[in-house]
């Protein structure tokens, strides 16, 4: 699919000196609409990074500023504020639209909603127009790479159709071709899917994983919760402003409005390898979830004399037993042998508080304590026949 | 053969166009053998009901799809071409340099300005070169009253905005024939009056022939011409206070 290293970068554009990983990395992103009516702050300074070969979703219901926020990737719409250096090159600071847009042509693999693939023109022909606007590869070359394009997503026989006479599905396979011409790190694409059948909609993620496993990085915003299952990273907007991933991972069945007040009460705590956290017999103040890093779940009879239970890695939670059921400590919980933990830490009267709100999270989280309860005590009766 | 040269020659002529899908269910006959001639210089209006046949019989027009029988025959520059017996590529050539099409919901490229937009069919066609496509489509945007955002991309201006500039891109190559798909049906009533217009000026100062297709029934009596489409057939509807003659509205 590589065919030959082209400069993609526009010289005018200036360069920012970044981690080499990040292909999208942004801080402090402010977008406000003014209209008649006054003021709106869409987006209200969001700060992401994005890696290179992640296959990222981003959800969010409508008016949270999912779409802004990828308007704002595109160099479609422009922040009000904030700073947004992609694949290293810092697209808004002392940037023309006209440089803007060549930049674009070159980077960037746009993918809408609907299509919008140019109804006069056949799929081979507009899978070569951003190769003509880009002025990339020989001018002979790209109705080869064109065709070879539109065979990678298996519409090689429709080459010659108009867009209206193939379906729906297969539009958007080509409008992907032709995010595709120029052969762009990135891709990016609103509601893919939004407009197609499920079995269709399969074939566009199917396509976005290979993607992102030949290297290309893939952000893709979708209200369709079944997609994010699929996707490496998952990242919500609610209201202008992104939920703690490490909040969504732990607790997924929260409403976004509870995710986002644990995103801001939450605070990080870091231990060192071999570091306990919870020792066994004392009262509990906090629930944890845990950022990075592998916590164990140990249970000791007597000294010398310990098993561990289990192990819980980033996006699961402990301490959530004590809180719920009150009482001390079951067990020690200690940061693992392999590294440093970092856990989010919330208070336990506003974890209680937000539970007593949530029955579906009360009920799973249950579910689970139920678990590891039956783990426990089956672990520690053999541990006392021992 | 076609009619000798007239004061108004046949542009477009359909003869016993059949349109049939199969389907699981069966055939299903879009079009029972339409007939319609169109003169230079008219602006017709098809209107119909959605499910009429409205959009195969847009589609029957610009070539974009096959009929199943009939003929569609287009004179724009003094050879009348029967469309439907050139192959694709002879057709998306031809339709480009003779057509322009206007759509419902705009369909300009989000990720291209506005004057590139408008460029693109200049060069595909390759009838003005590309150092001459731009100051054309600049004169074009003009023309449209949108000069001023020449270099915005789409999502920055207004629905009836985003209009205009589809409309000056189907006159990107000085095409005789518009054709426009329901190009008010997005648009509020005071933007819709407003592209309307710009529809009409381009028959009377610019001597365009357009053949617009609606549901919009109270657009009837504005139109040179107005046609009914209903079940997959054409009729004449009443004839309007703006005239039947072709061409009376260049006075």
């Amino acid at each position: 699919m590589n065919l030959r290293r082209v400069s993609r970068k526009t010289v005018s554009v200036q360069h920012v000196m970044t981690s080499t990983e990040a292909m999208i990395d942004m801080h402090g992103i402010v977008k406000t609409f003014k209209n008649a009516a006054g003021e709106f702050t869409v987006l209200k300074g969001i700060d992401l990074t994005i890696d290179r070969g992640e296959f990222v979703s981003i959800v969010g219901k409508s008016g949270s500023g999912k779409s802004t926020l990828l308007n704002m990737i595109t160099g479609i719409d422009h922040p009000t504020d904030g700073q947004m250096v992609i694949d290293g090159t810092d697209i808004y600071t002392g940037v023309t639209e006209s440089q803007r847009s060549k930049w674009r042509g070159r980077n960037l693999g746009i993918v809408f909603q609907f299509f919008q693939l140019m109804p006069m023109l056949t799929l081979l022909e507009n899978v070569m127009l951003p190769m003509d606007y880009a002025e990339l590869y020989d001018f002979e070359e790209r109705p080869r790479r064109a065709m070879r394009m539109l065979e990678m997503v298996g519409l090689g026989a429709f080459a010659n159709k108009l867009p209206v006479l193939v379906s729906t599905g297969q539009q958007q396979l080509a409008a992907i071709a032709r995010a595709l011409a120029c052969d762009p790190p990135l891709l990016v694409a609103d509601e893919p899917t939004g407009n197609l059948d499920t079995k269709s909609a399969n074939t566009i993620i199917d396509l976005f994983e290979e993607l992102s496993k030949s290297g290309k990085t893939v952000v893709m915003v979708t209200h369709d919760p079944s997609l994010t299952s699929r996707t490496t990273r998952n990242i919500i907007i609610a209201d202008g402003e992104l939920i703690n991933e490490t909040v969504a991972k732990s607790l997924p069945w929260l409403r976004h409005r509870h995710m986002m007040e644990f995103s801001k009460l939450a605070e990080k705590r870091m231990y060192s390898a071999n570091t306990t956290i919870i020792p066994r017999n004392e009262h509990i103040e906090y629930f944890f979830m845990i950022h990075k890093g592998e916590v164990e779940v140990v249970l000791q009879v007597r000294k010398n004399n310990e098993t561990v239970i289990s192990r819980l890695g980033p996006g699961e939670f402990f301490g959530e037993i004590e809180l719920i059921r009150g009482g001390k400590a079951i067990a020690n919980v200690r940061s693992g042998s392999s590294g440093p933990v970092e856990v989010l830490t919330i208070k336990r009267e506003d974890f209680k508080r937000v539970m007593d709100q949530s029955p579906i999270t009360a009920r799973e989280v249950g579910i689970i304590v139920q678990e590891r309860l039956d783990l426990h005590r089956a672990a520690d009766s053999r541990k006392r026949k021992s | 053969m076609m009619n000798s040269i007239s004061e108004h020659p046949t542009l477009i002529e359909m003869r016993d166009v059949v349109k049939v899908y199969s389907t699981a269910a069966g055939d299903f006959r879009a079009l029972q053998g339409v007939n319609l001639k169109v003169d230079a210089g008219e602006f017709v209006g098809i209107i119909g009901k959605s499910g009429a046949g409205k959009s195969t019989f847009l589609n029957m027009i610009t070539g974009v799809d096959h009929i199943s029988s009939g003929e569609v025959i287009v004179n724009a520059n003094g050879s009348p071409v029967s469309i439907h017996k050139m192959n694709e590529d002879e057709i998306a050539l031809w339709r480009g340099r003779t057509m322009g099409v206007v759509f419902q919901s705009f369909q300009l490229l989000p990720m291209l300005t506005l004057v590139e937009n408008i460029t693109l069919p200049m060069d595909l066609c390759g009838i003005f070169s590309p150092r001459h496509s731009r100051e054309r489509a600049i004169e074009l945007l003009r023309l449209v009253e949108i000069e001023e955002h020449a270099d915005k991309l789409p999502a920055y201006i207004s629905g009836g905005q985003q209009q205009r500039v589809a409309i000056a891109r189907a006159l990107a190559n000085d095409p005789a024939v518009l054709i426009a798909d329901e190009p008010t049906g997005s648009l509020d009533s005071v933007t819709a009056e407003t592209i309307f217009e710009l529809f009409q000026q381009l028959v009377t100062d610019q001597g365009k022939t357009i053949v617009m297709v609606t549901h919009d029934q109270s657009l009837a009596p504005r139109f040179s011409r107005t046609m009914k489409i209903t079940d997959g057939t054409l009729e004449n509807a009443n004839e309007s206070e703006a005239g039947s003659k072709p061409g009376k509205m260049r006075a």
